[in-house]
């Protein structure tokens, strides 16, 4: 890709969540934090490699479940990762 | 007497091209300065905005540092985040440490038109002006 051509909309709600997470693992302990943003950039990329861009049913299920997980993490009594349910398994067709 | 006022007329625009003075008078018209303020004044603001040398430098420094750009590479303010292998979450990533580094918060819609540094950089003046112009309001 030469230049950056205009993102989709399901492209944006994704960079939009993926700055969510950004943004609230800043208010973390510097150690949580770190170890925060080293698992959600490994997820997100994860995702980006091994996921057709044209399933949008399972992005949409996706960016839904990634919402819930940052609104949860956004509570300031969450200190720690163990409320992230990090799910290596991908199985679409679960889905139907 | 109405061709008599347009001769003044056609007489009037080529002497003042010609001499450029601020004073002639019209014995045949009643009002002698009518004419001159008729004429248009020109103005041109001519406003160039480009970002400061020593942010495109920090701004260098941050995506060098985030995209763990190999040794030797020349990142200027022309380089594009996408030519040195930056996809949209690396994007991403180096506007909130620019965010971070500078103390400003960067629109979602703002942060996606970034291409270049020199993007970046004119961006996070901009930001940063405005908010000290905020700090001095308030």
């Amino acid at each position: 890709m030469a230049s950056r051509s205009k993102l989709s909309g399901i492209q944006r709600q994704v960079l939009a969540l993926y700055r969510g997470f950004l943004r609230t693992a800043r208010l973390k302990s510097p150690e949580e934090r770190h170890r925060i943003e080293s698992v959600v950039s490994a997820e997100f990329r994860e995702n980006a490699r091994n996921i057709d861009r044209k399933n949008f049913v399972y992005i949409e299920y996706l960016l839904r479940r990634g919402k819930k997980q940052l609104e949860q993490l956004k509570d300031p009594d969450i200190t720690g990762l163990s409320t992230l349910e990090i799910n290596k398994v991908y199985k679409p067709l679960n889905l139907k | 007497m109405a061709s008599s006022l347009a001769g003044s007329a056609l007489s009037f625009a080529t002497p003042v091209k010609a001499v450029k003075t601020n004073s002639i008078s019209f014995t045949s018209a009643r009002k002698g300065n009518a004419f001159l303020r008729l004429q248009p004044v020109p103005m041109r603001f001519a406003v160039c905005c480009a970002a400061k040398k020593e942010t495109v430098e920090k701004v260098c420094d941050i995506v060098k540092k985030q995209l763990a750009v190999p040794e030797g590479t020349e990142v200027s303010g022309a380089s594009k985040f996408s030519d040195l292998g930056a996809d949209s979450l690396d994007t991403v990533e180096i506007v909130m440490g620019l965010e971070e580094e500078f103390h400003i918060s960067v629109e979602e819609s703002s942060a996606q038109s970034i291409a270049t540094v020199e993007d970046a950089a004119a961006l996070i003046d901009k930001l940063v002006e405005q908010k000290s112009a905020e700090a001095k309001s308030s």
